[in-house]
């Protein structure tokens, strides 16, 4: 019914209008990815942490998924489903609505007003516009009008997330004689990134604690104990990978997997960083993968990035929550202290406790997602580095991909192999639970 | 005659040249033929991004190799062949490096120093080299003088032709031998992926690591090892020199080290070897150490030095430039990885008594001058004040925020190649930072005076290392900088037509003909100048083998004595001015360095056992600026509390001291010889405290004394009952806690008196913050003792940041008034009227006043305040004109206060605070400004609009000198002190007689640690004794060890009949001082 008004609409501007025949406007997926990438692409220049860049994938992709289930009988809305979100408001009465393109309206102002650089989305953003505004113009306008009141709707939620809150809560302090607590690691001895995450209101799972993982083996560098065997075990592979050079196919993992948003390299007075995408943005990149290699349609390109994101941006919250509980120290700072005072590990150590690992638990978390969009089994072809000069791995399923990406954080030697199994079944088991509760599609 | 000479000639020369400035005039390469460019060819293999030190430059070299009068130059260059000039007189030199053979056959030259190495008469050169990475070949080389304007390559010989990679050298006799020994300056490439432990410095490393070579007959032998010498992987050695620091007749080393590593104090202890002492006598160092030089600028004896670092004064430069390290990162590296305090800017240390020094560079106004390479110090106008010469400059800003963060990613990360990175573009992309080189001039009282761009033209130029020398022999001083990429910059000084001069060489022996190490001390009209001769200066560099001082108008010196570098001396007598003096040894007599500045019996010595007062206080970890991350200052390290009083009624006087957060007050009771910790319950109970300020006395006049605590810490807030104060009633030797009115606030001082003469105490209860809510006011409160309880007196109202109050009469009127100091408010005079306080005196002095005490310090019968406020020794900056301003608002809206902090600059005021500072609480800002540069420079309006500053509390300050109120008949004027007193904070006075000479002094303490590591560390006061307004001695003349400890209280206690000192600090172990008086 709303599609037949609206053609409807076009078909009285098609008479009226005497200048230019208005045109449909086709948006594709293609079109949604491109916006993705991106916001991807700013993330990177601005610098974002991995949580707060979970959080920047998540609101923009529920906004457009909204407004997609408004017109698509298939999707469901996750008002109600996830916490504190109201239903969006309906398009004005009358108004004719490109709904792809209201979403796609949607998605980029609400990632301009996540990431700091928005010229950079505008430029996008606005070459978008006139293309859509020549087109048709009466249709653009009221599509846009109905995007950015979904954006506003959605920006409201979000602001009501603790996010602003977190901002100004205090620093992890390091300050402490406990030698198991984390310190800053070379080279850069950056203070430990977002230690309230824990306290940003979570989208599906019930809090941030639900999935509260077994506590690490217990502290002890006495030769023998459980811990000690770990921290020998990280020294030991990475020698043992070191050995053998950087074509190994354990550094070609770890570095693959990298996924660090900020390395930074100092020689003398001269600095810089090289910058890549976060592991939440990696399997963003994966889920576009799988929509392309599924043909999927727009609204279904957008069920699967929302649902992807959702897990992503829960399993940080779940995960930075018991990183800053048993606030574990890394692996470089043992192994140098205590048994090698010039090893690296062959990953920069990032700038937080150890324990669990995020990689892990996002890739559990996301892998789950995934699946239970596309299916188990689902072999696709990871050609998300390449930008980084990090060659395509193939994989069998999305499972295997988050197994692998698990076991980079050991071969990295930034991760003790508890923080690595433990925390891909914390993320899977958080997949599991976000894929059961939110009710998305039917039939 | 001569003077007549040069006087008619300058008019002459002033046609033949315009370029220059007012002192300084740079003559035409092409006149004088010193076309020396140090040319940088950087190519894929070799740049700024293959050898970090690519922009450090050359070295040049002023002395006279043929004996003719005039000085020479040597030049060296990296890329490029060395040059040597020969001086022709008239300002004139003709190039012999290709005949001379000294053009030199490695890769990478750096510093060059000149000695007479054989000692044949003639001046030799030694070269330094860079060898053996990014392709480097070669060796140092050694050019012995043939006594014809010719030279050979003989390091071998020598055993001086090092394959390393040297910066620079020096040649000293440490031995006192006769012969010149060498130091030779090595630097690190350790690409600094981690600190690693200090102790990588005791690793010795043939590449890297420091050398001291000893001569023996001619060989050079390597004897660090055994000699003390650090020569470790990370010593990155761009600074060196030589002075007999200490002045026991040995010389000393100081070697300033790049990046982390701490520099090197070595100490020669007289027996070949020398013991490295930097965290001794050191609060802190520059970070980024480059060139240095000594000289004693305060004209009392001894050698002062100056360091230099990388602070940018340019507003845009220095907010897109990284800074300091946060304080996390900061304690890190002290407390885990054994480094000394270290922070970026340049740093004047002057020269104690005690061995201490005293750093004042942002006081003295020479903190921040860029990129800076060579300091010299050199009486340039000839007034009789040392004056300094900074060069300056890097063709690329590496430590650019924008370059970091966001240009090196998208440009350089394509051409990531595993590690190795080579990208043009890349490094067109950095900023450059062609500074202008600074000269200032020295005044009096530790103060220079900004003379760029009127001594000197300004300038656009890459200068590094610098000599000086009087080339064109008119008695004063010139300079000549080595260039990147431009002809050497000769700086021909007109000051002999200003003031008079001396100038003095020496003949000393055989081995060491131009008496390296000699030390000349000029006395004259009462005053006294000091100068020692090395000529390694500045940075890769060396100058002419001379003494100059200037005398401004004095005619005649009084005398000189000159301690030659055997230990023996001799003086001259009644020595006119403006000649040149040529000294050798003649009826030299052994000179005792005992006796060269006399030491009285100090008035204070530590009591070895404390008289059992091992009070030890430990600050808890707390850190406000991981709370509150834009605060100026700290306010969680204001204790310990400490008061005295009978406690067990036995006549003698006990101790109480305050705990920190989580750790009991402590309480000492006097026995017969001793203090004896002892423990009451009631109060250990309430350790959960901090306790800052307390009184012991008796509340309920039951002739027990009983106790009365305020509390603080910053960290408790809201309603927490750990922000009360405490009240402890004394019956039958036990304490129980009493009931007081509740105000949750970080209070300050605790003040009893009888203010409404009911014959019961009363008790002010000073207001300091709230915490979590730097700048709004806290309150503070009279609390009115209603037979021993204790209820708010309504008609006393006072907010601000109070931090010292005291009781006393100001107006002589008979009654007692109230007078109240604090932070950015002006002291409050308040007087009792019954039911409630009026203010009287309105003073517009807003400090950030810590401490006031009455004292007729002017003798005039009346009662002065004394007023201790932060110094002028910090980056905070206050005048009337331009007050230091605090705006306090919720910026962002987030229901969270923020506080930033304001300076003016140029007449506009800017955040004290990094982007990354204001972001890491507003995050806004980077939304806001996407890179560094568009906010660097931003002024507070643009940053945050006019509507939003003006609807913040805005707090001012407009002095920030400690200084007195002098009573002018009941009227007071603020009277600042004199710059040693200006520091750091002045946290606490006692009055009393110390020195027993029957007047009342006052002893000031002071130190403050609380502060991000952009400020440093307010470390270098080493207290004072007050007789009188012009008479005040510092501590460290008088046996105080105050220097580096934060005092925050100081009173006497009598035990035995021996009146004792005890000075209390914060996060130290308390010290008791016999007075010997």
């Amino acid at each position: 019914m709303k599609e037949r008004l609206s053609l409807l609409a076009i078909l009285l501007m098609v008479f009226t209008s005497c200048k230019k025949e208005p045109e449909q406007i086709v948006i594709t997926s293609e079109e949604y990815h491109k916006s993705v990438d991106k916001v991807i692409e700013v993330m990177i220049h601005d610098i974002f942490s991995p949580p707060v860049a979970s959080r920047i994938f998540a609101y923009p992709n529920i906004a457009a998924y909204e407004i997609i289930a408004k017109k698509n009988d298939h999707y469901k809305s996750l008002a109600g489903q996830v916490h504190d979100l109201t239903p969006i408001p309906d398009p004005k009465a009358g108004d004719s609505i490109n709904f792809e393109l209201a979403a796609l309206v949607a998605h980029m102002d609400l990632s301009k007003k996540l990431i700091f650089s928005e010229d950079r989305i505008e430029s996008f953003r606005d070459s978008l516009y006139s293309i859509w505004a020549n087109k048709n113009e009466t249709l653009f306008n009221a599509s846009k009008a109905y995007g950015l009141e979904v954006a506003n709707h959605i920006a409201a939620w979000m602001d009501k997330d603790n996010y602003k809150q977190t901002r100004t809560m205090p620093k992890f302090s390091v300050n402490s004689e406990e030698p198991s607590r984390w310190q800053p690691t070379p080279p850069a001895y950056m203070n430990g990134l977002e230690p309230h995450w824990s306290k940003i209101r979570p989208f599906a799972i019930d809090s941030a604690d639900q999935f509260k993982p077994a506590p690490p083996p217990e502290f002890s560098m006495e030769e023998g104990s459980d811990f000690y065997k770990e921290v020998r075990e990280v020294y030991e592979i990475g020698k043992d990978i070191s050995s053998r050079g950087d074509e190994s196919e354990e550094v070609a993992i770890a570095k693959f997997w990298d996924c660090n948003p900020y390395v930074s390299v100092t020689r003398g007075h001269l600095m810089f960083a090289t910058k890549k995408i976060t592991p939440g943005a990696h399997w963003i990149g994966i889920t576009k993968i799988a929509c392309r290699k599924d043909n999927a349609d727009m609204a279904k390109t957008i069920y699967a990035y929302t649902k992807a994101s959702i897990a992503i941006a829960d399993g940080f919250i779940s995960c930075w929550d018991e990183k800053y509980r048993s606030n574990l120290i890394r692996p470089e700072t043992l192994i140098n202290e205590h048994f090698d005072d010039s090893w690296e590990p062959i990953l920069q150590t990032p700038p937080f406790p150890e324990y669990t690992s995020g990689h892990s638990v996002v890739s559990g978390a996301a892998s789950t997602a995934l699946t239970d969009v596309f299916g188990d089994n689902f072999a696709f072809d990871d050609d998300t580095e390449i930008p980084f000069g990090l060659p395509v791995r193939s994989f069998k399923s999305f499972k295997e991909a988050a197994d692998e990406a698990a076991i980079s954080r050991m071969y990295g030697g930034i991760h003790y192999r508890a923080a690595v199994e433990v925390g891909v079944t914390q993320g899977r088991d958080l997949g599991a639970f976000i894929v059961n509760k939110l009710d998305m599609t039917k039939g | 005659m001569n003077k007549l000479l040069v006087i008619l000639l300058v008019p002459i020369f002033l046609v033949g040249c315009k370029k220059g400035g007012d002192l300084f005039e740079n003559p035409d390469p092409n006149k004088t033929g010193i076309t020396f460019t140090n040319t940088l060819t950087p190519s894929d293999d070799l740049s700024i991004l293959d050898y970090l030190y690519f922009y450090n430059g050359g070295g040049v070299s002023i002395g006279d190799i043929n004996n003719d009068g005039l000085p020479d130059i040597f030049f060296t260059g990296n890329q490029v062949k060395n040059k040597l000039y020969l001086n022709k007189g008239h300002l004139t030199f003709e190039d012999i490096s290709s005949s001379a053979g000294i053009e030199g056959n490695s890769s990478w030259n750096t510093g060059v120093t000149m000695a007479d190495v054989n000692g044949d008469g003639f001046m030799d050169i030694y070269v330094c080299a860079v060898v053996g990475i990014n392709g480097f070949n070669g060796f140092n080389e050694l050019y012995i003088n043939n006594g014809d304007n010719t030279f050979t390559e003989s390091a071998a010989q020598y055993g001086l032709d090092f394959d390393s990679y040297s910066s620079n050298a020096s040649f000293f006799d440490y031995d006192l031998d006769g012969d010149l020994d060498l130091y030779l300056l090595n630097h690190a490439v350790h690409t600094q992926n981690s600190f690693g432990r200090f102790d990588l410095r005791f690793e010795r490393r043939y590449e890297t690591g420091d050398k001291l070579l000893r001569n023996d007959n001619g060989k050079f032998v390597d004897v660090s090892e055994e000699a003390g010498i650090y020569g470790g992987v990370n010593g990155y050695g761009l600074g060196l020199a030589i002075a007999d620091f200490n002045q026991d007749g040995y010389p000393d080393i100081y070697v300033g080290n790049d990046f982390h590593e701490d520099d090197y104090y070595y100490l020669n202890n007289g027996d070949g070897t020398f013991t490295e002492s930097l965290k001794k006598y050191f609060g802190h160092t520059s970070r980024f150490s480059m060139g240095n030089d000594v000289a004693d600028i305060n004209n009392d004896g001894r050698p002062d030095f100056l360091s230099l670092d990388m602070l940018p004064e340019d507003e845009v430069a220095l907010k897109s430039s990284e800074g300091d390290d946060n304080i996390q990162t900061q304690k890190l590296r002290v407390d885990r990885y054994g480094y000394h305090y270290q922070f970026t800017r340049n740093m004047l240390y002057v020269n104690q008594p005690d061995g201490n020094y005293m750093e004042t560079a942002l006081m003295s106004g020479i903190a921040a001058t860029d990129w800076s390479w060579s300091a010299l110090f050199g009486d340039y106008d000839q007034d009789g004040m040392q004056d300094i010469f900074i060069s300056n400059g890097i063709p690329k800003r590496p430590n650019d925020l924008d370059f970091i963060n966001f240009v090196s990613n998208d440009q350089i990360q394509k051409k990531l190649d595993n590690t190795k990175l080579v990208d043009q573009e890349a490094l067109n992309l950095m900023p450059s930072g062609n500074v202008h080189n600074y000269i200032f001039k020295g005044t009096e009282d530790l103060m220079f005076q900004d003379m760029s761009n009127k001594w000197i033209a300004n300038d656009t130029l890459i200068s590094g290392a610098t000599a000086m020398g009087d080339l064109d022999n008119d008695g004063d001083l010139d300079l000549v900088t080595s260039n990147i990429n431009h002809p050497a910059s000769l700086y021909i000084n007109k000051a002999s037509n200003k003031g008079n001069y001396l100038k003095i060489k020496f003949k000393f022996t055989k081995k060491n003909t131009f008496g390296i190490g000699t030390k000349v001390f000029s006395y004259q009209n009462g005053g006294l100048q000091f100068k020692e001769l090395f000529p390694t200066r500045g940075f890769q560099a060396s100058s002419e083998p001379l003494i100059h001082f200037g005398y401004g108008n004095i005619q005649h010196v009084d005398s000189i004595k000159i301690i030659w570098p055997n230990k023996t001396f001799q003086v001259i007598k009644n020595v006119p001015v403006n000649q040149t003096l040529t000294v050798q040894p003649e009826n030299a007599k052994p000179f005792n360095y005992k006796s060269l500045h006399k030491k009285g019996k100090p008035l204070f010595t530590p009591v070895p056992n404390n008289l059992g007062f091992d009070f030890t206080h430990v600050e808890d970890n707390y850190t406000d600026f991981n709370r509150e991350k834009l605060i100026p200052y700290q306010v969680s390290d204001r204790g310990p509390a400490f008061a005295m009083g009978d406690i067990n009624g036995d006549g003698k006087e006990d101790l109480f001291l305050g705990g920190s957060k989580f750790i009991p007050s402590q309480i000492y009771l006097q026995q017969d010889s001793s203090f004896v910790a002892s423990r009451f319950d009631a109060i250990s109970k309430d350790s959960i405290k901090e306790t800052i300020s307390a009184v012991i006395a008796d509340f309920n006049n039951d002739r027990r004394n009983d106790l009365f605590t305020s509390s603080g810490g910053g960290d408790f807030f809201g309603e927490s009952e750990a922000l009360l104060e405490a009240y402890y009633l004394q019956t039958d030797s036990t304490f129980s806690a009493m009931e007081l009115p509740k105000f949750f606030q970080n209070s300050s001082v605790v003040r009893p008196f009888d203010f409404d003469g009911d014959g019961d105490l009363d008790v002010f209860v000073g207001g300091h913050t709230i915490t979590s809510k730097f700048g709004a006011p806290a309150t503070s409160h009279l609390l009115e003792n209603d037979h021993g309880m204790f209820r708010i007196f309504k008609g006393f109202t006072v907010k601000g940041m109070v931090t010292d109050a005291v009781w006393d009469d100001f107006d002589g009127d008979g009654h007692t008034d109230l007078i109240l100091v604090g932070e950015w408010m002006s002291p409050k005079f308040l007087k009792y009227q019954g039911d409630s306080f009026a203010e009287s005196n309105p003073l517009d002095v807003k400090g950030l006043w810590q401490s006031i005490k009455p004292f007729d310090i002017d003798g005039d019968g009346d009662t002065d305040y004394l007023l201790g406020n932060w110094g002028t020794n910090s980056k905070f900056k206050a005048s009337k004109k331009y007050p230091l301003k605090l705006f306090f608002n919720d910026f962002d809206g987030n229901g969270q206060t923020e506080t930033v902090t304001a300076l003016e600059k140029n007449g506009k005021y800017y955040p004290l605070e990094s982007l990354d500072g204001l972001a890491s609480q507003l995050v806004f800002l980077k939304k806001k400004y996407n890179t560094y540069r568009e906010f660097a420079g931003k002024t507070m309006e643009e940053l945050f609009g006019s509507e939003l500053l003006d609807n913040s509390t805005l707090l001012e300050v407009n002095t920030l000198e400690s200084g007195f109120l002098r009573n002018d008949n009941g009227k007071f004027n603020f009277i600042p002190f004199g710059s040693a007193m200006q520091v750091s904070p002045l946290t606490v006075f006692a009055t009393g007689d110390f020195d027993g000479d029957g007047q009342t002094e006052a002893l000031a303490g002071g130190n403050f640690f609380g502060i991000k590591p952009y400020h440093g560390r307010l470390d270098s006061f080493p207290g004072a004794l007050l007789n009188s307004e012009n008479d005040i001695i510092l501590g460290n003349e008088l046996g105080l060890d105050f220097t580096k400890k934060s005092v925050r209280h100081l009173g006497t206690v009598t035990l035995n009949g021996q009146v004792y000192l005890l000075a209390i600090f914060n996060n130290d172990k308390a010290q008791v001082y016999k007075i010997n008086n």
